[in-house]
């Protein structure tokens, strides 16, 4: 398949990415600021959170109502995210609209308002989510596994905490905002019907002339416990569990997030036809690979009734400790059938490239071919798959609970 | 893009939208069954059967179908719904004759009795998941009440009674009758090789038995739905109070469903909506939206609330007063435009996704026999005017009607009743 990528740098840093998707009528554009949750800081769990919402609500000469007006008026969807490495902000669109979008971004990006006026709205709208979240257990469950598995901060939940963003104000957001949201590492990724030279033209006459000092790293610390069970009155308890693998950008990831599939990934996986199809035990189970970029962790969950929630536990620990040895030919080529399936099925939404060669670029600091891409599923075979987890067995397990009651973890498993 | 068509002596209708860029191909089998179709003892086989299609026929086992979609890259699932049990897989263009091949043969499950059993319990996981969800169970509640003796009230899970009591024998007679080949549609979108896809309906369907099937349409009764109603589930450890609260709309043979749906993003959409601006940017609520649903012969407007169990009452009373307010003051020139922008733009991104097409194409002609391109709905959507909006406002008029319902920490309270002047 033909496939064609641009790249570039702007002489502040910033990096741009660009995929032509023919056949398409949309555009997506993504810009990615270094200014995720990793920057929270002490007591500030969510100021990465507030500040990208801070940063909608009024920029250049524009309100907060008159920003979603020009946007969604221009039918541009929008998006605002965060996660722990990133605060990004998205539109996807006909193309003839992205001259129309790249101003407002800018806008937003270089020329926040970051209104006194509006923070306490902001604030309790970051609110209101938190409190929405402690009403999903699955949701909680797993926040509390990437707490409980990452080193601090980088297990911290993007979305806050209650009682920390209570205590943010407008002068953290303001440090915040100046501190992080700068162009040194930061992408900005198009995908679809582009026009390249044109793309790179506008990009830079509205942030070639941003200058500010570099990001700042933060240091990672140690982990904690790694056994919880989080009180919570549900019909359901559910199980999280995480070990770690090598984070995307080493060879091994490959193996390694094969290895989970078989493991977790499919209707054909272990854990799907022992748990839920031969035993009923639950309606969901999944197991899949997590990365950042500089660790990973193998997740696995499931959801069942309190009743039979150690026995899905216990089926869930065999089969992670028969895994070793015991992959067989057929089930890994449709791991790799499967992967590379979605790779070349992607390339039907301009806002998932758009989001995926950012992504390479982050971890890897280039983006891969498809072909590249395809070309490593093909070289996995069970040799090499045993071979990883012969020398990386599943250990040092991460797990939490969460329902009316704790269950029974072997002392083995979590050493 | 091009639309073809062939229906098989039997009745089973093979349709495909073809878009020769696209390099997918998705596959649906969209059976014309839902929730509304079951009786009180069957309350709930729609979609248990749906799961038991998965278990295998009789020379298919549950493994070797979850086996063989894999090996195939299928991105692959099944869903029920009111109206609809559809069966879907998208692949890569190379696999479009295994996978039709696979979901047609699974279309005459084996539905043994010992699968039967072992998949029972994990519909009932399936209910205790959503009963420990956000909205409680009130969505479910709200249709109960809105639409009364209409099928329609039917919730597609069931209930754990209704599921515990279930013999498989019943399964297999609602199978029989509703799994005819007329009230079955093979839809493909994407990169879709037509001749093949009649070819493999014909060697896979071409035996299929025809049933004669029962009208499904029902009149909606005015008395059970034009009043106000307010009930209250009590969840005394949910953080939110959640509402849900339905009122009547266009049916999805009425041509002002369009602008109904563009009455619903002014007024409701997820963003920059009157709803979002008065409770969501305000962080008043967690989540304050209004969306139209249509069905075959009735439709709804559902508007949803989360928020502080104690703002519950005045932000109830707040919608109400945006709803009154659009009604009686009408609607702003501007913002009819942005939001008709706004829901065209969402269009053409849907429309350029074959796999996102299939579940427009398949219902669209399950339901109504048409098929109607993402052009032909452009120029729907681009030709509304402020006087269909308001034409939909002043014939389904949101305010002072409708049912509600609350689940969260609050007990019912009567100063939460809807006004008394409700029609």
């Amino acid at each position: 398949m033909k496939q064609t990528l641009h790249s570039a740098t702007l002489d502040n840093g910033i990096i741009l990415l660009g995929e032509d998707l023919p056949g398409l009528e949309s555009v997506a554009v993504a810009f990615h600021t270094p200014a995720g949750a990793i920057h929270d800081g002490p007591g500030r769990c969510g100021l990465a959170t507030l500040s990208g919402e801070m940063m909608l609500r009024g920029a250049g000469d524009r309100t907060s109502r008159e920003i979603v007006e020009v946007l969604e008026g221009s039918g541009i969807q929008w998006a605002q995210s965060v996660s722990t490495s990133h605060s990004s902000f998205a539109g996807a669109m006909v193309a003839r609209q992205l001259p129309t979008a790249l101003p407002i971004y800018a806008d937003i990006l270089r020329r926040p308002s970051l209104p006194d006026d509006e923070l306490d709205n902001a604030l309790q709208m970051v609110l209101q989510n938190l409190a929405g979240t402690e009403d999903d257990p699955a949701h909680r469950a797993m926040s509390a596994l990437r707490q409980l598995h990452y080193p601090h901060p980088l297990g911290m939940p993007s979305e806050g905490i209650s009682a920390d963003v209570e205590a943010i104000g407008i002068d953290d957001v303001r440090s915040f905002v100046a501190a992080h949201v700068v162009p040194r590492e930061m992408i900005i990724a198009v995908a679809g019907r582009i026009d390249w030279n044109d793309f790179v033209e506008r990009v830079s006459a509205l942030f070639g002339d941003w200058q500010t000092d570099d990001p700042s790293t933060v240091p990672i610390l140690s982990r904690g416990e790694r056994v919880r069970h989080v009180s919570h009155d549900s019909q359901q308890t559910h199980i999280a569990l995480a070990w770690s693998v090598p984070p995307y950008r080493h060879d091994d990831s490959y193996e390694a997030s094969a290895a989970l599939s078989v493991l977790g990934g499919g209707s054909s996986s272990r854990l799907f036809s022992e748990v839920r199809e031969r035993r009923g035990l639950c309606y969901s189970v999944s197991a899949g690979y997590h990365t950042l970029r500089d660790c990973a962790s193998a997740i696995c969950y499931s959801g069942t009734s309190a009743a039979r929630a150690q026995e899905t536990l216990d089926v869930m620990l065999a089969e992670i400790d028969r895994l070793p040895g015991t992959i067989e030919e057929a089930e890994l080529d449709r791991v790799k059938s499967r992967a590379k399936s979605a790779l070349v099925m992607q390339q039907e939404s301009s806002a998932a490239r758009a989001a995926w060669i950012a992504r390479q670029w982050y971890h890897l600091g280039t983006v891969r071919s498809l072909a590249d891409e395809l070309a490593r599923y093909d070289r996995l075979n069970v040799a090499s798959v045993e071979g990883w987890l012969a020398e990386n067995r599943p250990a040092g397990l991460t797990i939490v609970s969460l329902g009316k009651e704790p269950l029974e973890v072997p002392r083995e498993v979590s050493a | 893009m091009k639309f073809l068509h062939e229906r098989l002596p039997n009745g089973l209708d093979v349709i495909a939208e073809v878009t020769d860029t696209a390099l997918s191909t998705s596959i649906g089998f969209f059976v014309k069954t839902g929730a509304r179709d079951e009786t009180d003892a069957e309350w709930g086989v729609s979609h248990f059967l749906e799961h038991m299609v998965f278990k295998g026929t009789h020379d298919l086992s549950a493994d070797e179908i979850n086996r063989r979609f894999d090996w195939m890259g299928a991105s692959a699932n099944a869903f029920t719904s009111e109206e609809d049990t559809v069966y879907h897989a998208a692949v890569l263009p190379e696999q479009q004759l295994e996978v039709t091949a696979l979901l047609a043969r699974m279309m005459r499950p084996a539905l043994r009795e010992e699968d039967f059993d072992t998949e029972k319990l994990v519909i009932l996981e399936e209910i205790r998941m959503y009963d420990d969800q956000p909205p409680f169970g009130a969505d479910d509640r709200c249709r109960a009440t809105f639409f009364g003796r209409h099928p329609l009230a039917r919730g597609v899970l069931g209930t754990v009674e209704s599921i515990e009591r279930m013999p498989v024998e019943a399964m297999c007679d609602y199978h029989r009758r509703r799994y005819s080949p007329a009230n079955i549609v093979l839809c493909a979108t994407g990169a879709v090789d037509f001749k093949a896809l009649v070819a493999s309906a014909r060697q896979w369907c071409g035996d299929w038995e025809p049933i004669a099937i029962p009208p499904r349409r029902a009149p909606l009764d005015a008395q059970t739905t034009g009043s106000a109603t307010l009930e209250c589930i009590t969840r005394p450890t949910s953080t939110l109070e959640y509402a849900v609260r339905m009122s009547r709309g266009p049916a999805g043979d009425d041509d002002d469903r369009f602008a109904a749906k563009l009455l619903a993003a002014i007024l409701g959409d997820t963003s920059g909506s009157r709803l979002y601006w008065a409770m969501v940017d305000t962080g008043r609520a967690e989540q304050a939206s209004c969306h139209h649903q249509d069905f075959l012969d009735a439709g709804l407007f559902a508007t949803q609330l989360s928020c502080d169990p104690e703002d519950a009452g005045e932000l109830l009373a707040m919608i109400d007063t945006i709803y009154r307010q659009a009604a009686e003051q009408g609607l702003d020139r501007r913002e009819v435009e942005q939001n008709r922008n706004k829901l065209a733009g969402r269009w053409v991104l849907l429309g350029e996704r074959p796999r996102r097409r299939l579940f427009d194409v398949g219902p669209e002609w399950a339901h109504s026999g048409d098929y109607r391109s993402v052009a032909d709905d452009l120029r729907k959507i681009e030709g509304l005017s402020l006087d269909d909006v308001h034409r939909v406002l002043a014939r389904w008029p949101l305010h002072g009607t409708g049912a509600t319902v609350l689940a969260g920490p609050l007990p019912l309270d009567p100063s939460l009743e809807p006004a008394s002047e409700a029609q």
